[in-house]
């Protein structure tokens, strides 16, 4: 191996850790120390990532004087776009084949990190962090979040128990499959899954918040369920809408059954007068028109899955067995 | 629609773009699509302030197909290097308009301007003092406003609509005097009628876009009083530019919403009508039985829209990225 080889090699870190921060300025610096003595002994090359998602409390001075570190690096985006994206930015800037990311609120503690790899380099695709013992608001964090997780688990059947744990380690190849968008990181284990991904848990410590706020309250919930509905639909027939949609078309059709069954026994048995009646008869042909209207929709998606289709990442993952 | 096809081009337009590298060209784009000033006044008094300044300026003025070029003015642009006149073939509207001038302009720094005097033309250097301070696009605020009290109110209520739907507030979205850098104005998702939006689409494209105080020029202060056509359309924009603000990436969570709500007054109703059958009254021939179902129908269907939407906002998803990159360090 020529030196100017090796030289190469060593300047590309093996490792990247993605840390999103909004408004945390007093965060920045702490949290830097915290993961570089926590990879002190990580026999490999690292880097981190400071993702600046257009905060207002001079963050990004933090993170430039922290970028002096060449071990770091820092990204300001343009505006605040929300924790998915700004996570999304981290991993397309990540130079490294592991990525892990974490809050940058210091609630979840670097020194996992090691572990975490570890853990990847057994053969997953995915790690992700369970808080065991969480540290946060009883009825306003814990209750909702262990609700959703229940229900995550029960609508993607991936056997996850803290979807919401930002501390997570990721092969580069999964990432490069799961674009996220809109608010997904909640749904990134279900995600993964739907592409093939090996997954797996572990749990991971927790510490209560030190300083600034959470950013995050019991508003979202309806987002979340609308965003669940979504994420069923997609991971289940992003390669055949038609399917979901014509399924869907079949308790309208026995609806429209049980109302034209209506109108015939209403005929049968109640005599010419009833007949007039066009009630039965008017509203099972409003829910055929929606069984075909849900059909023509299906229809609609398949033409817009053959226009965006066709390159490699639509082959779901897979990894040979020896 | 078909593209938009250019008629005239002055003869003296040469091809290419000139080496203006870190020189900071300026582009100046005059769209002229429906009321339109003596042009060249328009060009000599904003022109005159730059003169004032190191950097060389070009003025494109895009005619919509409706408007005449004056004989005068394409005089000018036979005559002067730095006067293009551009005109499409047909209507195509005020956006087209911009997006054409972005398109064939060659500056660093674009400044639109509308065809007739809405500011005092020295007000221009605050917007380029505010480019140079850092902003990616500074809009002009017309302040102190000249206007009647109908036309106040008129763009009051206009802006108070439009502000719940942008994380900054603007104070006169509607003022066509803004400065920005060129990469913001390529990066702009124009089309339609959006050019009304222009500085709240640049912040959601991620720009910092500052506003300042500009005072009105009083040409500009007249009676504006349009058909209902006109606020019809205007509503429909501000409706459109909702959506896209809020719902772009997560179509479910509206139609879901509204669907919903239709699919729980269906319910409610045939829960209603279920209740009344068992007590023994008849339903068949009541309409009110096919409300119920024509809700839940309605409430399906929308549901079903908003599923399509999210199909395909994913399928576009490994190709669009919601952030932008200011600085890295």
């Amino acid at each position: 191996m020529s030196p100017a080889f090796a030289t190469a090699q060593e300047s590309v870190p093996t490792l990247t850790v993605v840390a999103p921060l909004f408004n945390e300025s007093q965060n920045v610096r702490p949290l830097v120390e915290w993961i570089l003595q926590a990879l002190e002994t990580y026999p490999k090359t690292f880097e981190i990532i400071l993702v600046d998602d257009g905060s207002r409390d001079g963050t990004w001075n933090e993170v430039r004087s922290a970028a002096a570190d060449p071990r770091v690096r820092g990204l300001r985006l343009g505006s605040n776009v929300g924790q998915t994206a700004a996570m999304m930015a981290g991993f397309d800037n990540a130079l490294g084949q592991v990525i892990v990311s974490l809050d940058g609120d210091l609630q979840n503690d670097p020194r996992d990190i090691p572990a975490l790899v570890a853990k990847l380099d057994e053969g997953y695709d995915l790690v992700c962090g369970w808080r065991h013992q969480r540290q946060d608001k009883l009825i306003l964090r814990k209750i909702p979040s262990w609700l959703a997780n229940r229900l995550i688990r029960r609508l993607t059947g991936v056997p996850i128990r803290d979807n919401g744990c930002s501390l997570k380690a990721y092969r580069r190849e999964l990432l490069q499959r799961i674009p996220l968008y809109a608010e997904q990181h909640r749904f990134i284990p279900a995600l993964s899954a739907s592409v093939g991904a090996r997954i797996t848990e572990m749990p991971v410590r927790h510490h209560a918040r030190r300083f600034g706020e959470s950013k995050y309250g019991i508003s979202r919930t309806v987002k979340v369920l609308s965003d669940l509905i979504t994420l069923k639909m997609i991971t289940t027939f992003r390669s055949r809408p038609l399917l979901g949609f014509g399924l869907a078309t079949l308790p309208a059709l026995g609806v429209a059954l049980v109302f034209g069954g209506l109108w015939v026994f209403s005929l049968t048995h109640f005599g010419p007068e009833k007949a007039d009646a066009l009630v039965f008869p008017g509203a099972g042909l409003l829910v055929l028109g929606v069984a075909f209207y849900l059909f023509m929709l299906g229809l609609v998606a398949e033409v817009a899955l053959s226009s965006e289709r066709g390159d490699a990442s639509d082959i779901p993952n897979a990894w040979e067995v020896r | 629609m078909s593209a938009p096809q250019i008629l005239m081009e002055p003869a003296t337009d040469t091809s290419g773009p000139r080496t203006v590298a870190g020189s900071g060209f300026i582009s100046v784009v005059v769209p002229v699509v429906e009321r339109a000033d003596d042009l060249l006044a328009v060009y000599r008094a904003f022109g005159r302030e730059l003169d004032a300044l190191p950097q060389e300026h070009e003025f494109l003025f895009v005619f919509d197909g409706s408007i005449t070029p004056a004989p005068e003015l394409v005089t000018l642009a036979r005559q002067k290097e730095g006067v293009r006149i551009l005109r499409f073939a047909r209507e195509f509207g005020e956006t087209a308009a911009l997006q054409l001038g972005i398109e064939k302009s060659r500056g660093d720094l674009i400044i639109t301007l509308p065809a007739y005097f809405q500011v005092q033309p020295e007000g221009i250097h605050r917007l380029l003092d505010g480019v140079s301070a850092g902003a990616d696009m500074v809009v002009a605020n017309r302040s102190p406003r000249l206007d009647g009290w109908l036309n106040r109110i008129q763009s009051r209520a206009f802006q108070s609509i439009i502000g719940g739907a942008s994380e900054q507030r603007f104070h006169d979205m509607a003022c066509g005097v803004r400065v920005m850098r060129r990469p913001v104005a390529q990066a702009l998702p124009l089309y339609g009628d959006l050019h009304r939006f222009i500085p709240a689409l640049a912040l959601r494209e991620g720009f910092r876009v500052d506003e300042v105080a500009v005072p009105q020029h009083p040409g500009d202060a007249r009676m504006r009083v349009y058909g209902p056509g006109v606020y019809v359309r205007r509503l429909l924009d501000i409706a459109a530019f909702f959506f896209l603000a809020k719902f772009t990436e997560k179509p479910l969570r509206f139609f879901g919403l509204v669907g919903s709500l239709f699919i729980a007054a269906g319910t409610v109703l045939s829960l209603v009508l279920f209740i009344q059958r068992v007590d023994g009254q008849g339903i068949a021939n009541r309409p009110a039985l096919l409300l119920a179902v024509l809700f839940l129908a309605l409430g399906v269907q929308l549901m079903g829209l908003g599923l399509v939407g999210e199909i395909i906002v994913h399928l576009r998803a490994p190709h669009r990225r919601a952030y932008r990159v200011r600085e890295r360090a």
